[in-house]
């Protein structure tokens, strides 16, 4: 199984960054609502941290939507996926294989959300980043987990771009309040509760991966 | 190697097929013929486990058997160079390490388009490069739907070696095809699909001109 993962992974990330199938149109939506957000703000005034952080998982959310849905339609090009139903391994490969790719994709995405976020949000690293790198890399496995999960559900709908929205971002409601609880310290909010929001984080990622081994042969198998 | 009971499939309330029942060995090519609509494809996918009967079932009686499914789709990722996508598929089926990619394609004559990429390859060269996938799987049931449409004339013959080597090697070979005149004498055995039902099951001996006319009109 850890082959066809590997082999799932290696051939989305070579898609995906080398081959034109870019992050670019994921990335500019996230850019779009930073910038959006930011002018909301009055001349002089800043948002506060825990909005700002808010802004930016949104930004991730609205990302991983868009990464998914272009990793899963990878496969219907030429009708790949039944290529991959016919391997003789466990599915939850793809769905693993995925998730990774997508995790990656995430944080590469992250990496320019970030310093967005403190530019034309007006904040600055003033708490401790120790558990907002945890935090991120929690909510980002429990997102990834979902969102590979959903997108496979989403791949075979017509309106696969709002059916994974639509169940996705009330499912990703817990990390996305964990997240944001957790990086507004970092950005210089009110302190305490990071280890409880790095708790529920954890729980919802373990339940998220399980629900995924569970559920992703039913959802990616399909049948007409 | 597959054995099918009782098999039926409806698509919502409009019946395909009832009740088909028949076994399939190694080291034989069956010929599955019908006109369109007759559900040719959609048992062919069922025999690959791709699609569930509505009834009955498709069983394979040798443990974990190689499937190896051609049809009009190609499974080839075109921003892939045709290497890429052969060492895609190597990895994902798991397949042994010595496997050589470039004798593969060697075997399909694409040795020298390896390193392009597969979006810019006919729709010939690439179903050449779907059954290098194919050969390299070295499958125990062969299941190829219409597998020489849009192929050449060197190419269709390239194909016709290949299932004589499988069917030498004791794979089962399944083949649905319109070219009856073209595929009839490869097969061993000959199925009928016609009004929902197995209309023939038996060799190509028997089974005479007015019902290949019947079924080519």
């Amino acid at each position: 199984m850890l082959r066809m993962t590997l082999a799932v992974f290696r051939k989305d990330m070579t898609l995906t960054l080398l081959r034109g199938n870019g992050l670019a149109q994921a990335l500019l939506l996230g850019l779009l609502l930073v910038f959006v957000f930011s002018l909301s703000q009055g001349i002089g005034e800043n948002l506060s941290p825990r909005n700002a952080a808010a802004v930016f998982w949104l930004s991730s959310a609205f990302c991983q939507v868009l990464i998914f849905n272009q990793l899963y339609a990878l496969e219907e090009v030429n009708n790949s996926r039944l290529g991959l139903l016919l391997v003789p391994q466990p599915l939850q490969a793809v769905w693993l294989g995925k998730a990774l790719a997508g995790f990656v994709l995430l944080l590469l995405a992250q990496c320019v959300f970030a310093p967005a976020t403190i530019v034309f949000l007006g904040q600055s690293l003033s708490g401790h980043p120790g558990p907002a790198a945890s935090i991120l890399l929690l909510t980002d496995a429990g997102m990834c987990a979902l969102g590979s999960l959903l997108g496979a559900l989403a791949q075979s709908q017509t309106a696969r771009e709002s059916l994974l929205g639509v169940v996705l971002f009330p499912l990703l409601t817990p990390l996305l309040l964990a997240g944001t609880g957790v990086c507004a310290q970092a950005l210089g909010g009110a302190s305490g509760e990071a280890d409880a929001w790095i708790g529920v984080a954890a729980a919802f990622d373990a339940i998220f991966l399980a629900a995924g081994l569970l559920l992703f042969s039913f959802l990616y198998t399909g049948d007409e | 190697m597959l054995e099918l009971d009782c098999v039926s499939r409806f698509y919502g309330h409009n019946l395909v097929f009832k009740d088909i029942s028949c076994a399939f060995a190694g080291g034989g090519i069956t010929l599955l013929l019908g006109h369109n609509g007759a559900g040719k494809s959609t048992l062919l996918r069922i025999m690959a486990g791709l699609t569930r009967p509505s009834s009955g079932t498709a069983r394979f009686t040798a443990p974990s058997p190689k499937i190896g499914y051609l049809a009009h789709s190609t499974f080839i990722y075109p921003a892939l160079t045709a290497l890429e996508n052969l060492r895609f598929w190597h990895q994902a089926h798991c397949l042994d390490k010595s496997h050589d990619l470039f004798k593969a394609l060697e075997r399909v004559n694409l040795t020298a388009r390896a390193h392009d990429r597969a979006g810019t390859f006919s729709r010939g060269m690439a179903q050449r490069l779907n059954l290098a996938r194919i050969l390299l799987l070295e499958p125990d049931i062969l299941l190829l739907d219409e597998p020489g449409a849009g192929l050449d004339t060197a190419s269709q013959a390239l194909l016709r070696k290949e299932m004589l080597d499988a069917r030498i090697r004791g794979a089962c070979i399944i083949l649905v095809s319109h070219n009856i005149a073209h595929d009839a004498p490869l097969a061993d055995r000959i199925l009928l699909l016609e009004k929902g039902g197995l209309a023939y099951d038996g060799s190509p001996a028997f089974f005479s001109a007015p019902e290949v006319q019947a079924c080519c009109a």
